[in-house]
């Protein structure tokens, strides 16, 4: 479904990333580990060209993003993201925060997004904070908002940037939740996360990255039970 | 006493100054506003040559002075468009550069993450823009938008030099007839000063009302 071949970026003189090569198929839920600076928000990023690759490809169901003469909007419509640190827009309504895409962007009929985005709100909830403003939700009912604002798009992938980092430690159980059952009815998702419990009981893979590159990668059990590379080995045991 | 003399005898030379200082300052704050986003967004384009020429325009409008420029605009050597018209635009150019930089400012105060969130939902950068970015700018803009408000005011003064009945004008006519120079001159200060100083207090009043809203 996702295909990235030979992935580089960089900042100026810095390589962020130094050739990634991965693909991630339907239904799958892939977890990407590894230690700060280790380029993984940055290849998360790659996915829906909110960075641009310096060299290489990703494709979307065999349609290549990084080609300026494809229509980078219409793709991004198919792959919703969620943010370290939530974005949601501060100006307008928890409701409208979640139909103004669907209705702006896919045209949807006002009433229909509508319709929709308070299901999603009942299923996370949150209805009673419909026509609330972000600023008066906790963090943790702020990022499950965000991550159903990406639903209402009804994507085909889920792009998680560190969804739980930014939060109180009481409130990320109620992210990650959601997450859990987002994976289970098959949602597609690649989450770059901190959460090594959430890694080995929900994802199907996991990629172990360190200075720009995917140092190892397997399911959870063999990479945290049983890691093969010294740098994942060192890893693991300070995090652990 | 010689002031309220003045104030009251000349009053209708006072009221016609304020009258047309306003008018001009408005329409060129306004006008301003209107070239000062257009700058703004060209400074801040991709586009190479936009993103020259609107820095190109910044820098030369900021570094010369006014009188220069309003001496300029009247005296083009192409077309005699009256004293009034020239006043509003060398004063519109010069403001939108000021306005520019505002814009800039308050676009680029607003969080990162905002843009981001918003082209990952498949948002055009224009879109965004409209919906999500300005609305937000908006509020950072207003207050210093206000102050140029008074900047203009101040400056309009200027506008005299090429016979625009301003305040200004209007005070060197009194000082003429009466053959009075400090008098006058500390009138009209104090004049600029109630006008200025009233619209701030305004400006403050509405800034507060803005933040309650946050």
């Amino acid at each position: 479904m996702i295909k990235t071949v030979n992935v580089t970026k960089n900042f100026g003189d810095l390589k962020v990333l130094k050739g990634i090569t991965e693909t991630i198929s339907l239904s799958e839920v892939v977890a990407v580990i590894g230690p700060s600076g280790s380029g993984k928000s940055t290849f998360l990023r790659c996915l829906n060209q909110l960075e641009e690759p310096t060299s290489g490809e990703v494709y979307l169901d065999e349609v290549q993003l990084n080609d300026p003469a494809i229509d980078i909007n219409f793709q991004r419509t198919k792959m919703g993201m969620v943010f370290q640190h939530f974005n949601l827009f501060p100006h307008k309504t928890i409701l409208e925060n979640i139909t103004l895409s669907p209705i702006k962007v896919k045209k949807e009929d006002p009433k229909e997004a509508k319709a929709r985005a308070l299901k999603l709100l009942e299923r996370i909830g949150l209805s009673d904070k419909a026509n609330a403003y972000p600023k008066q939700l906790s963090g943790g009912q702020k990022q499950r908002v965000a991550i159903v604002r990406a639903l209402a798009m009804q994507p085909e992938v889920m792009l998680f940037d560190e969804p739980t980092s930014a939060l109180d430690p009481e409130m990320v159980g109620e992210v990650l939740d959601l997450m859990k059952s987002l994976a289970k009815e098959g949602m597609t998702m690649v989450v770059v996360t901190h959460e090594m419990g959430f890694a080995r009981e929900v994802a199907d893979r996991v990629l172990f990255m360190d200075e720009g590159l995917v140092v190892e990668e397997g399911d959870p059990k063999s990479i945290f039970d049983a890691p093969q590379e010294k740098r994942t080995q060192e890893f693991l045991a300070k995090i652990l | 006493m010689v002031y309220w003399k003045l104030l009251t005898e000349y009053r209708h030379y006072f009221l016609q100054g304020i009258g047309y200082t306003l008018f001009l300052s408005f329409f060129s704050v306004i006008l301003g506003l209107t070239l000062g986003v257009i700058m703004a967004l060209s400074k801040m384009s991709k586009n190479k040559i936009l993103n020259f020429l609107a820095t190109g325009y910044i820098e030369i409008i900021r570094g010369t002075p006014l009188l220069v420029q309003v001496f300029i605009i009247y005296y083009n050597g192409i077309i005699d468009m009256g004293p009034v018209v020239a006043g509003i635009i060398a004063l519109s150019l010069n403001s939108s550069a000021y306005t520019a930089e505002i814009v800039r400012a308050g676009i680029q105060a607003v969080d990162k993450g905002q843009m981001e969130a918003s082209r990952s939902l498949g948002m055009t950068s224009g879109l965004a823009m409209r919906e999500v970015i300005l609305p937000q700018a908006i509020k950072n803009i207003l207050p210093a938008l206000g102050n140029e408000f008074i900047v203009v005011i101040k400056e309009s003064a200027v506008i005299s030099i090429i016979g625009v009945g301003e305040l200004m004008r209007q005070t060197n006519i009194v000082r003429g007839i009466t053959f009075r120079q400090i008098e006058p001159l500390v009138l009209v200060a104090g004049i600029y000063f109630v006008l200025t100083y009233s619209l701030s207090k305004l400006l403050g009043r509405f800034e507060r009302r803005l933040k309650e809203s946050d």
